[in-house]
């Protein structure tokens, strides 16, 4: 196996896993699947360009140098999950879960169509740090600069929020609110203050997501967050809801089949990735239905 | 004053009303046991003073200060602490974050670590099992968590829904004499929902009897093992 393809499947895979632990979050501290998420992403993007109807975009946010662009689009997607929670989320707090799905469909297609109104419906071309796509060597294999910084940053991210999870105050009471909510609420923890935490750090993850789909990409799209929001989602199922360390494990997994299975599909048969990939996840929740790690915090509650 | 007044209290599910015209008050320091048969509106009525369920009518105050229609964790900050039925322990969380995890509004970090010594003391199992999953602690142990970790709140007045459901004679005796033990050494005021009478009169304390979602009784539960006042709870007309 090439070592290029690792780097293909790490980068994908760590993505894919950023984006799943956004839905999971959620999920786990209020029984939430937020649709909204892709919506999070490409609302990032757009964040960085003028609005304006052009086809290729002025930089507003994203002129800035790169650490303080890079602290304004995480406190920017921050910012607008914690006041969705505060504006959608937070008046149904006690409606059933599928009210809520319900919600954040809405709160998704509304955020798309506000996009639509200030940006126009064509994809922008946007230029972000192209110097990024220069080749380096390692070992035997020619890796985009931009998927190493990928990597690492992923893995930066997850050793954060693992000990974030552990040792802060905060991550006590998310996991204690994503096992059990309403004894956490008796023993005095602020239902407000979880909520609102584990929507800042979903909206922050979804920002990263953006930053790294745009350098990617070159492209600013009103529909880029739907395709990645689907898989982030199929992850959390595959990883069993509410399992933050199981969606992650199967955003990886699901990064690295899809880059394994695109370069080792016969040719003829490699349009149709996507089919054998999910053929693959049918698979797997036909043998595990629960997902691979079911958590404590998924089953019902009374 | 007393530490806990309920005033016409009721609970309503549908169209069914657990609770009804329920009034009482608590003294400071006092063990209030709540007693009476399956259905009777026990845990409802804890439910309503620590704010987990909605009082359809009537309210509750501590200390002067009313409670109802507050948030659960707003009741839990002022100093009244509940220990559930069935535990409801964090399985997935070490001991030690069990113990923790009520100790967020607390601001003096070395009065949370003489707490903290202090259930070790009482319950030793605890120390020595404190960065084992909570979920690995056997029923009674469990217990014993889970009014540990009550206790870590610095409450003032605690609840405690049914603390023997579930365990082994000898375990009930071991979690009383350790609840009572922590109760004279803090100056705790206890209600207990407690199923069965003749333990609440070993153990001993004042006594609400409960039937139907009404109090139909209320004195010393050593005078209520003795008396028939018991057999016309369970047996008598409801109305």
């Amino acid at each position: 196996m090439s070592l290029q393809l690792v780097f293909d499947a790490l980068s994908l895979g760590g993505i894919y896993a950023i984006a799943a632990l956004g839905i999971a979050l959620i999920f786990g501290v209020m029984n939430l699947v937020n649709f909204a998420h892709g919506q999070f992403i490409a609302c990032s993007v757009f964040a960085l360009i003028l609005p304006s109807a052009d086809a290729v975009a002025t930089m507003g946010l994203g002129a800035l140098p790169a650490p303080l662009l890079i602290a304004a689009i995480l406190a920017f997607g921050a910012g607008l999950a914690v006041a969705a929670e505060a504006l959608v989320f937070r008046p149904l707090r006690n409606a059933s879960p599928v009210a809520l799905m319900v919600a954040s469909f809405a709160l998704g297609i509304l955020l798309q169509n506000i996009l639509l109104v200030a940006y126009g419906g064509r994809p922008k071309a946007v230029s972000l740090w192209p110097q990024l796509g220069s080749p380096v060597q390692v070992l035997s294999a020619q890796v985009p600069l931009l998927q190493l910084l990928v990597i690492g940053a992923v893995a930066l991210i997850l050793a954060g929020l693992a000990l974030m999870l552990k040792r802060a105050r905060v991550g006590l009471e998310m996991r204690a609110a994503a096992e059990d909510f309403d004894m956490a609420r008796m023993l005095g923890v602020r239902a407000n203050g979880v909520i609102s935490g584990a929507f800042a750090l979903s909206g922050a993850l979804a920002a990263v997501v953006a930053l790294v789909l745009v350098t990617q990409t070159g492209v600013a799209d009103v529909r880029m967050g739907g395709q990645i929001m689907l898989v982030a989602f199929i992850a959390t199922v595959v990883g069993g809801m509410g399992s933050l360390a199981g969606a992650v494990a199967a955003g990886l997994a699901l990064g690295a089949a899809s880059a394994l299975l695109q370069a080792f599909l016969p040719v003829e048969a490699r349009p149709f990735r996507d089919a054998f990939l999910y053929g693959l996840v049918i698979l797997v929740l036909l043998f595990r239905p629960q997902g691979l790690f079911a958590s404590v915090g998924a089953k019902p509650r009374v | 004053m007393a530490k806990l007044g309920v005033f016409d209290l009721a609970v309503r599910y549908g169209k069914l009303l657990a609770v009804k015209d329920v009034s009482f008050a608590v003294a400071e320091g006092e063990r209030l046991f709540v007693s009476g048969p399956n259905g009777a509106g026990k845990s409802s009525l804890l439910g309503a003073i620590c704010g987990a369920v909605r009082a359809a009518h009537g309210r509750v105050e501590m200390d002067g200060d009313i409670l109802s229609g507050r948030a659960p964790e707003e009741i839990a900050r002022r100093g009244l602490s509940m220990v559930p039925e069935g535990r409801r322990i964090f399985a997935g969380l070490t001991v030690r974050e069990n113990l923790m995890i009520g100790t967020g509004q607390r601001r003096d970090r070395a009065a949370v670590a003489d707490d903290l010594e202090t259930v070790y003391d009482a319950f030793p199992i605890l120390r020595e099992r404190a960065h084992a999953n909570a979920g690995a602690l056997s029923g009674g142990q469990q217990q014993m968590l889970a009014i540990s970790r009550a206790l870590m709140t610095n409450p003032k007045l605690m609840l405690v829904d049914e603390p023997s459901l579930g365990l082994a004679p000898k375990v009930v005796d071991e979690v009383y004499e350790r609840l009572c033990a922590l109760q004279a050494l803090r100056g705790l005021t206890l209600v207990i929902v407690e199923q069965s009478s003749t333990r609440a009169a070993r153990v001993g304390g004042r006594m609400l009897l409960m039937r139907g979602g009404r109090v139909v009784a209320d004195g010393d539960a050593t005078a209520f093992a003795a008396g028939d006042l018991l057999a016309e709870a369970y047996f008598g007309d409801p109305s």
